[in-house]
């Protein structure tokens, strides 16, 4: 953003002045010349005379700024917005169609039952070429992983030390259970999203990879290699997916995308990756257990399959939206053009008048 | 009530009055902590942040870490608790000093040195020459045969000239071993503050003298501070003490001042504050909603079905402190931090020292530069501030020939050294006028030279010359006055004094010459008060004309003259003079018809001119001043004639046709009342015209109006942008002051002397000139300069300069902390109304402690307009003094401003960030870039200069945010471990922030532009003529511009004359365009007489009570 940096136009100015100048300059021209430049400069400091450029908002830069905004911002548009065009995702909604037909009407009630079986079959059409990797994410709707209460309600401490960190007071109301910590404790971990995918292409079962879907930093330095889950899910009210006691939490992926808590009431996490192409007119199928409760509080559940560009999912925002700045920026610099061309005043035509401060009146 | 005051007897007024301890603290040592805290949270933003403070104790609502609160705010309360305690301490040093100075009393008839705290009232104090009086005392003895002392009261009123003081008539003549076991005693008042009154009796107790009571009046007392000069010893009772002096009386501390600007941006923050409540209560009661409507059915959330009883006020409180970074806490730190370097900028000024002196002007007062930069009015003293306060005899007119016109220096004249060479009898009596016609006291030192006593300028400067004219005054014995003429001794038997009054405005002396026996007559005077009196034969057209010469080049004149009297008409006179001297009633009545009486048929000898320099620079100066639109009011303890003549030549006032004075008059209620009235009903009229009307008022008639009229002074202190207030006193000026402020005007007063102080603490801002009157003034003064001419540069330069910059990084500061509060509440909405901070603490803390407030504490090396545009166009003030740079107006652009970035960056970074991006500390990180970036560019966009040092702080906090996020992102143990890193790997990061900036700046950019060009203001206008080089604009050829002022401002089109005649019109001649154009003719119009002769006269011999 180079443009943004005003132009030096101006001189630098004059060390000296003095309006009054009655007696006042020989004070100035009677002092010793600072001999050392660190002293010059800090002469000047004091002085409030340093060197420095005026610019100055002149037409001609103001307008040509704009038009090479424009000029610049609109082929980036269009490249991001190629880029989001370029990314192939199936979006598939299946909280309520995996309902069966006799709990539509009371759906929680469905999704509490435990008794119930949760599986449920999505077929899926693939109408693009999708490249491998394919990201296969799930997406919540109106769910606020951002909510004060969910957010705090964690111990960063305990996922990474385990049960040496006895300090679980953040964690509230998840920290205990029957008088005996939680690991992991809190909220969030409670919550943690337990629907399952299997896919099935044809009638060969395509490859998910599991791994690897966390952040590596997160896996390495949040979480500990010798933290086991402890106690967890055990409570009265079980919120989430449970954990395997045996795999400690490094190695639990799935919790760490999950406590990677998202800023808007909508995200996706990753759920894998499938690392072959899907052609058009391949037919997946998806079986899934159902299993989390959006029900309750009117969320949507949806699964995502997406390709990735170099900006990353699909999304126009950033591509339509640099096109408008771009457009705006062009038309701005023609507004200025036509009005300095129509009313081309010379700068510095002034003329001067007495003000007086308060009117005069009782 | 009054006190009794029992001679030399301690034990009766022991316990009933204080002693002489005095004290000027605030604290004690016990009472600091309380009174000062107490004091710091008088303000309201203290209170407001210790409020916060408090409830961030609380982690069920706490956003952030407590200590982003609480460090900042220990640091503020400490810096300034340590400031007043350094204060207290000093001054308690001071009264130390003061207090246990070593006095002599009389206790019990004998003589002994105690402590000066230790006195008590009834005490005889015994005080030697060159003594400071440690308390106010009654004379009741001196070691001068006829009862008199000299003193000195330049501390208690200012004047440098010697007063005489006088022992009681009751105790006249008595012993000085006597006076040891002196037995009576003194009724008097209560203590007050005025120090030229003292209504009290003296009864003195048998065997001195009987109970027969002595009236008492101020010329019998020596007050506290006041020091005895040319007299060996003096004693008296000591009646007031301590603080309860005169002097302790008047004193009071001066309370701390609020600049124009603090008070606005106390303003701007309770409206922010109001706001900020109205958000919370809105959120508030939203979040409630929310949580009872939505939250219960979020299973994940675990909210209980019954919560505290607090529950309700749990999120209300929670966003209280999310947006209590509205208010920002670093702006009393930031503001305290440039306000001390502004203050620095005046002590650091090479073009503000004097030249002379080698004094560089100080600001003692650190909090109030941006003041000076919106004073409307200035009072101004004269002697001392305006002038030079060096009278020097400059030329003379003796019998019609001119000396000293050609060299401009009557010394340097060769024909009046050759007439005193050749002993012309015209030449050597006007000399001895000189050298003898006065009251100074010659005083010869040891070495052999002789200094001078004087108690007026005037003759001070009349004896010096005669002195330097080989007529030297040696000695005045009693009353033989000896005068030394080339080295042959003549001495004069001093026969009678006929003083100054100012009615009679000349004084006399009668005197006898010790050689021939002749009785002269000498008189001097003013021109009004002496020609008239001349014999009839005598042509006195000549002296007119000396007069009016030496009054246009502002000189001030007295006439000489003598006559000789005949033994027998001295004799004759002198009775009635004895007569009319002991008389008690209408006294000075009688004597001045008796002195009428013999001051006749005088043989005027001739003129002398006397120059009380302006200093240099001091027309400039003003007329400057007066350009910018700054009133100018002279309030001086001078003569009316002499002030008027100083106006004139320093441009207060514009002489004819321009200007017109209009004389408030009168001795009576009703006198004063009708000539106000008149007064103000010609201001009116005039207002309209481009005429410069000011007003010329006396003490007397000004005490009256100020009681009795007051709104009608007010009304009057609106219109007139010009008054000349002649012989006022301390505590009026005071009050002038007071009057201006209430009319809710800036006011800055400025003097040398002591007579002003409280002037100047009275005032906005107090300017003390560290002058001839010693450093009284520039002491009690917020600011002290050593001339008055740097006045100019004081006000256009660093007051301009401060407010500008100020008023930047107050609304600067707003603007940053509303931008990521109004983020957290957009953020809110999208969080279920349960008050997350999108931001983490640090990021927080940071942001506002560092990221932005460094780069704006720059803003203090910003120019909009370069020194010398300022100087030649000084109305550019204008701006400052209305205050438009902050107002609410401003401030409302800048809030939409802020409202605006913060939507910016919010829509930009949720929607770039969305789904599977949407972590919260990347979101969050993205964000503050954003924030951090605009931030950069507005600093960049609001800078009119850049130095060095600027682009340092923009761009180097910008690389700084990104190192500091870094080494955040390297921390594993931190919640922004990696992010970013991440983010600046990733392109659709940058392209987000670029998207940020573009989208961002190019409005404001867009509509900076536009105003710039198409709506400039005048700073704007002056930057483009400045820097393009456009046409240099000439001040001459200045119209008034109606369009571009805004409405609240009536142009008052008054044009300076561009060119000034060489020899300044005489003032208010008969011109009749002046005076009747708005009134019928035939109107009673108080009109100041047309003076062509203003003639300066001797003034301070009337200062003396």
């Amino acid at each position: 953003m180079g443009q943004f940096e005003l132009p030096i136009e101006s001189s630098f100015s004059a060390m000296d002045v003095d309006g009054g100048g009655i007696s006042t300059a020989s004070s100035l021209s009677s002092s010793v010349p600072p001999p050392s430049r660190r002293k010059k400069a800090l002469y000047q400091f004091t002085q409030q005379s340093l060197p420095a450029c005026k610019p100055v908002l002149t037409p001609a830069w103001v307008i040509s700024t704009f038009l090479v905004l424009g000029v610049a911002f609109i082929p980036v548009g269009i490249v991001s917005l190629h880029a989001s065009n370029s990314v192939v995702e199936i979006v598939e909604r299946y909280d309520a169609e995996c309902v069966p037909d006799a709990y539509k009407s009371n759906k929680v009630a469905y999704i509490k039952n435990g008794s119930i079986s949760k599986n449920c079959t999505k077929l899926l059409k693939v109408d693009k070429l999708m490249k491998a990797p394919i990201y296969i994410y799930y997406q919540l709707d109106n769910y606020y992983q951002n909510h004060r209460r969910y957010v705090k309600s964690r111990s960063d401490k305990q996922l990474l030390d385990g049960l040496q960190n006895n300090d679980t007071s953040s964690c509230k109301p998840e920290e205990s259970n029957g008088g005996l910590p939680v690991v992991p404790c809190g909220l969030v971990a409670w919550s943690l999203f337990n629907d399952s995918y299997i896919f099935t292409r044809g009638a060969v079962p395509l490859k998910v990879n599991r791994k690897n879907i966390a952040w590596k930093s997160d896996r390495d330095h949040k979480f500990g290699k010798r933290v086991y889950p402890f106690n967890f899910q055990n409570g009265s009210l079980i919120g989430g997916g449970k954990l395997d006691p045996h795999i400690p939490l490094s190695d639990q992926e799935d919790l760490i995308v999950w406590m990677r808590t998202a800023a808007l009431p909508s995200f996706r996490k990753l759920y894998g990756r499938i690392e072959e192409d899907l052609h058009p007119s391949d037919l997946i199928t998806v079986n899934l257990t159902n299993n989390y409760n959006t029900y309750s509080f009117g969320g949507a559940k949806k699964l995502v399959l997406s390709t990735s560009s170099w900006l990353g999912g699909k999304n126009d925002f950033l591509g339509v939206f640099y096109i408008f700045v771009g457009s705006s920026c062009i038309f701005i610099s023609l507004v200025f053009l036509l009005l300095h061309l129509k009313d081309s005043r010379p700068c510095g035509d002034a003329t001067f008048s007495y003000w007086n401060r308060k009117n005069v009146s009782l | 009530m009054k006190r009794y005051v029992y001679i030399n007897e301690d034990e009766s007024s022991h316990d009933l009055y204080r002693d002489n301890r005095i004290s000027n603290r605030k604290y004690t040592t016990l009472n600091f902590l309380p009174k000062n805290l107490l004091e710091q949270f008088s303000r309201f933003m203290n209170q407001y942040f210790l409020l916060i403070a408090c409830l961030q104790l609380w982690p069920l609502i706490t956003p952030v870490n407590p200590a982003s609160t609480w460090g900042p705010l220990i640091f503020i309360f400490a810096v300034s608790a340590t400031k007043e305690a350094w204060d207290d301490y000093n001054r308690y040093l001071s009264d130390k000093k003061a207090n246990e100075k070593r006095v002599w009393i009389v206790w019990n008839g004998i003589k002994k040195q105690i402590k000066a705290q230790d006195i008590h009232v009834g005490n005889i104090v015994w005080l030697r020459e060159n003594d400071e009086v440690p308390c106010d005392l009654v004379l009741l003895g001196t070691s001068d045969p006829q009862g008199l002392c000299y003193v000195e009261t330049s501390a208690l009123d200012g004047e440098t000239d010697l007063k005489t003081r006088v022992v009681p008539s009751a105790c006249m003549g008595i012993d000085s071993e006597l006076l040891h076991k002196i037995k009576g005693v003194i009724e008097c008042p209560n203590p007050d503050k005025d120090i030229r009154r003292f209504d009290a009796n003296l009864r003195l107790f048998p065997p001195f003298i009987d109970n027969d009571v002595c009236p008492l009046t101020i010329k019998n007392t020596i007050l506290q501070t006041c020091y005895l000069r040319n007299t060996e010893w003096a004693c008296g009772v000591a009646v007031y003490t301590g603080n309860e002096t005169k002097l302790g009386m008047s004193r009071g501390i001066p309370e701390p001042k609020l600049t124009a600007m603090d008070a606005m941006i106390d303003k701007l923050t309770g409206a922010i504050f109001i706001f900020q409540i109205v958000v919370v209560m809105v959120l508030g009661v939203a979040g409630n909603v929310w949580k009872d409507t939505e939250s219960r059915k979020i299973w994940y959330v675990e909210y209980p079905n019954e919560g505290p009883w607090y529950e309700l006020l749990i999120i209300p409180l929670r966003f209280e402190l999310l947006c209590s970074i509205m208010i920002p806490i670093s702006i009393k730190v930031s503001l305290d931090l440039v306000k001390s370097l502004y203050a620095k900028f005046i002590d650091w000024d090479q073009k503000m020292i004097d030249d002379e002196t080698g004094t560089a002007s100080h600001a003692a007062n650190t909090a109030i530069s941006e003041d000076l930069g919106q004073v409307e009015y200035i009072l101004t003293d004269k002697t001392g501030t305006l002038t030079e306060n060096k009278m020097i005899f400059r030329r003379c007119c003796i019998n019609g020939v001119f000396y000293g016109n050609d060299s401009g220096d009557a010394f340097k004249d060769v024909e009046l050294l050759n007439a005193i060479e050749a002993g012309s009898t015209d030449v050597i009596r006007f000399l001895t006028i000189m050298a003898i016609c006065n009251t100074v006291i010659p005083v010869q030192s040891k070495s052999g030279a002789i200094s001078y006593k004087a108690q007026s300028q005037d003759e001070d400067a009349l004896v010096h010359a005669a002195a330097k004219l080989h007529m030297v005054f040696v000695n005045r014995n009693s009353n033989i006055l000896e005068i030394k003429f080339n080295s042959s001794s003549i001495q004069y038997e001093l026969l009678e004094t006929l003083e100054f009054t100012s009615d009679r405005k000349r004084m006399s002396v009668v005197v006898k010459d010790c050689r021939s026996g002749k009785i002269f007559l000498l008189s001097k005077g003013a021109d009004e008060a002496i020609l008239p009196y001349a014999f009839a034969g005598q042509q006195t057209r000549a002296f007119v004309e000396a007069v009016d010469q030496y009054a246009q080049m502002g000189l001030r004149t007295l006439c000489l003259a003598w006559r000789e009297l005949m033994p027998d008409e001295y004799r004759e006179w002198s009775l009635s003079f004895k007569e009319a001297n002991s008389s008690l009633e209408d006294r000075e009545w009688k004597l001045a018809e008796v002195c009428q009486r013999i001051e006749r048929d005088l043989e005027v000898l001739g003129v002398t001119a006397i120059e009380d320099r302006l200093q240099d620079g001091v027309p400039e100066t003003i007329e400057t001043l007066r350009k910018a639109g700054i009133n100018f009011w002279m309030l001086t303890g001078d003569k009316q004639n002499t002030a008027i003549q100083i106006a004139l030549l320093c441009n207060f006032i514009s002489p004819e046709p321009k200007g017109q004075l209009l004389l408030i008059n009168g001795k009576t209620k009703d006198e004063v009342y009708r000539s106000l009235e008149r007064v103000l009903l010609t201001m009116r009229i005039t207002t309209s015209e481009p005429k410069d009307v000011a007003f010329v008022v006396d003490g007397w008639a000004l005490e009256i109006a100020l009681t009795h009229y007051r709104k009608a002074v007010t009304e009057l202190a609106i219109l007139s942008r010009t008054a000349i207030c002649c012989r006022v006193t301390p505590s009026q000026k005071a009050q002038l002051v007071q009057l201006l402020k209430s009319c809710d005007y800036r006011t800055l007063a400025i003097g040398d002397g002591g007579n002003d102080v409280r002037m100047i603490q009275q005032a906005d801002i107090g300017v003390g000139i560290s002058g001839r009157e010693g450093l009284q003034a520039a002491r009690a003064a917020d600011y002290s300069i050593g001339k008055f001419r740097f006045l100019k540069r004081l006000i256009l330069v660093h007051g301009r300069y401060s407010y500008n910059r100020t008023a930047f990084l107050s609304q600067y500061s707003f603007y940053k902390s509303l931008v990521i509060c109004f983020i957290q509440i957009f953020f809110s909405f999208i969080s279920g109304v349960s008050g997350t901070s999108l931001f983490n603490s640090v990021s927080l803390m940071a942001y506002n402690v560092f990221y932005t407030s460094i780069p704006v504490l720059v803003s203090v090396l910003d120019k909009d307009l370069s020194e010398e545009t300022v100087m030649q166009h000084p109305q550019i003030l204008f701006y400052c003094q209305a205050g438009r740079l902050l107002n609410p107006s401003t401030f409302a652009g800048w809030f939409g401003r802020s409202l605006f970035h913060a939507v910016v960056v919010f829509i930009i970074s949720i929607h770039a960030y969305a789904y599977e991006k949407s972590e919260m500390e990347e979101v969050s990180l993205v964000a503050l870039s954003g924030c951090i970036w605009l931030q950069a560019f507005v600093m960049t966009l609001e800078t009119n200069s850049f130095t060095i040092l600027q682009h340092l702080a923009i761009w180097g906090n910008l690389a700084a945010f990104y190192i500091i996020n870094w080494i955040f992102s390297a921390i594993p143990s931190s919640a922004m471990y990696t992010i970013m890193f991440r983010l600046c790997r990733d392109p659709s990061y940058w392209i987000t922030i670029f998207l940020i900036i573009a989208a961002g700046m190019g409005p404001i950019l867009a509509l900076k532009y536009f105003r710039f060009t198409y709506r400039p203001s005048k700073i704007n206008t002056l930057q483009q003529a400045e820097r393009l080089g456009g046409p240099i604009l000439s001040l001459g050829s200045i119209e008034p511009q109606p369009r571009s002022i805004e409405r609240d401002v009536a142009p008052l089109s008054i044009t300076q004359p561009k060119m000034r005649n060489p020899v300044y019109e005489p003032l208010l001649s008969d011109s009749p365009n002046s005076t009747r154009r708005s009134f019928g003719p035939g109107t009673p119009f108080d009109f100041f007489q047309p003076q062509s002769r203003l003639s300066a006269s001797y003034s301070r011999n009337c200062k003396d009570n």
